[in-house]
């Protein structure tokens, strides 16, 4: 019995422990899906990521329910092509700010489980290196290029 | 060189005064030509006429003409050269299954036909989608239209892609298969055709809707 109590204690004692291993000074920002044509099978999501702390962390996988996978891309151009590289990881430095954005660094959203109009809104689950767990709300929306202004 | 010299120099109070008044002189003249390199430099700019390439827009001189080649549109009608005849094209390649790249270009699209115009003008947007595996008339038919109605989407044989790819300079290859998907790479230039089916320009990227429809622009106005 005093066994057990102790070994509950232990554990209590140990909680903090855990969550303090799981923390992260990682924050998102700005998380975005872009909206695809109706029956797309591929959508895109992107989002700021800054580390407001001295220790290095790593994005290494993002879950949704309202996909069938995700995965951490990058569009890499070179001589005048461009490529879909797959990332294990997304490394995001001390004081650093990781910018994942149109062109560049993205969320590869396979097969949406429902149809997603500008207005939804996803749920993103940004797994870290350190254990930590960020959930995002990140709303579906229209992309502009910029160039023509709307009135 | 001279002019940092000068205080060194050990001279009589008049030729010194004439030195003063030379390099006043040679400054003002300095000057002057600058000025008029200026404004002459910024004519030439401004001048639609004299300037035909902007930055990132490559004119072909003269314009090379593009061979034979037969695609299918997104109706599962014929898309061949005869039909980028009578009208200026800008084609991309791409494919569906393309998160970032292809769908950010096509919206720079959709506002470069909301800065130029479509059939109206003579003017029309073609997507040449290089993964005729997964992309059939009625995949392009379902994505086209968000962008927009006009958009003409094509593909085709492997054979014939690669007939209109290679006249054009253009890349295309698909990645190697994982957990079930692919990706393909592709070049990311706009081409510019001519009404006369012969590639005209070329845009490299990143991509501007007002500079691709300032481009056309420029090369009508020749």
């Amino acid at each position: 019995m005093a066994c057990r109590k102790r070994i509950a204690v232990g554990v209590l004692l140990m909680l903090p422990c855990l969550f303090a291993f799981a923390d992260t000074t990682v924050v998102v920002r700005d998380a975005w899906v872009r909206e695809a044509p109706p029956g797309a099978p591929v959508l895109a999501a992107y989002f700021t990521l800054e580390n407001q702390g001295s220790k290095a962390d790593r994005l290494v996988a993002v879950l949704s329910p309202d996909f069938a996978k995700t995965e951490i891309h990058a569009t890499e151009i070179r001589a005048g092509v461009a490529r879909m590289i797959a990332l294990d990881a997304l490394s995001v430095p001390p004081h650093a700010i990781v910018r994942l954005a149109p062109g560049g660094q993205h969320l590869m959203l396979h097969h949406p489980r429902r149809a997603l109009a500008a207005g939804a809104s996803i749920k993103l689950e940004l797994r870290f290196d350190s254990g930590a767990r960020l959930t995002v709300v990140a709303p579906v929306r229209r992309a502009e290029s910029g160039a023509v202004h709307h009135h | 060189m001279w002019i940092a010299r000068y205080p060194h120099q050990n001279t009589t109070g008049t030729s010194r005064m004439t030195r003063k008044a030379l390099i006043s002189i040679s400054l003002v003249a300095a000057l002057g030509i600058i000025l008029v390199l200026g404004y002459l430099a910024g004519r030439t700019f401004r001048d639609p006429a004299r300037a035909t390439t902007l930055a990132g827009m490559t004119v072909l001189e003269p314009a090379s003409p593009l061979p034979e080649f037969r695609l299918h549109d997104q109706n599962n009608r014929v898309f061949d050269r005869a039909r980028l005849q009578g009208k200026w094209s800008y084609v991309f390649f791409g494919y569906t299954h393309c998160p970032d790249i292809c769908p950010t270009t096509l919206v720079v699209l959709r506002d470069v036909q909301k800065i130029a115009g479509g059939k109206e003008q003579g003017i029309q947007y073609i997507f040449v989608s290089v993964d005729p595996g997964r992309d059939k008339a009625a995949t392009l038919k379902n994505y086209l239209p968000y962008f927009h109605p006009e958009f003409i989407g094509a593909t085709g044989g492997q054979g014939e892609l690669m007939r209109l790819t290679r006249a054009l300079g253009a890349y295309y290859e698909s990645g190697e298969a994982r957990g079930g998907s692919y990706e393909v790479h592709h070049s990311v230039a706009i081409f510019l055709i001519d009404p006369e089916a012969r590639l005209r320009a070329l845009f490299a990227g990143p991509h501007d809707a007002a500079r691709l429809a300032q481009g056309l622009q420029r090369l009508k106005g020749d």
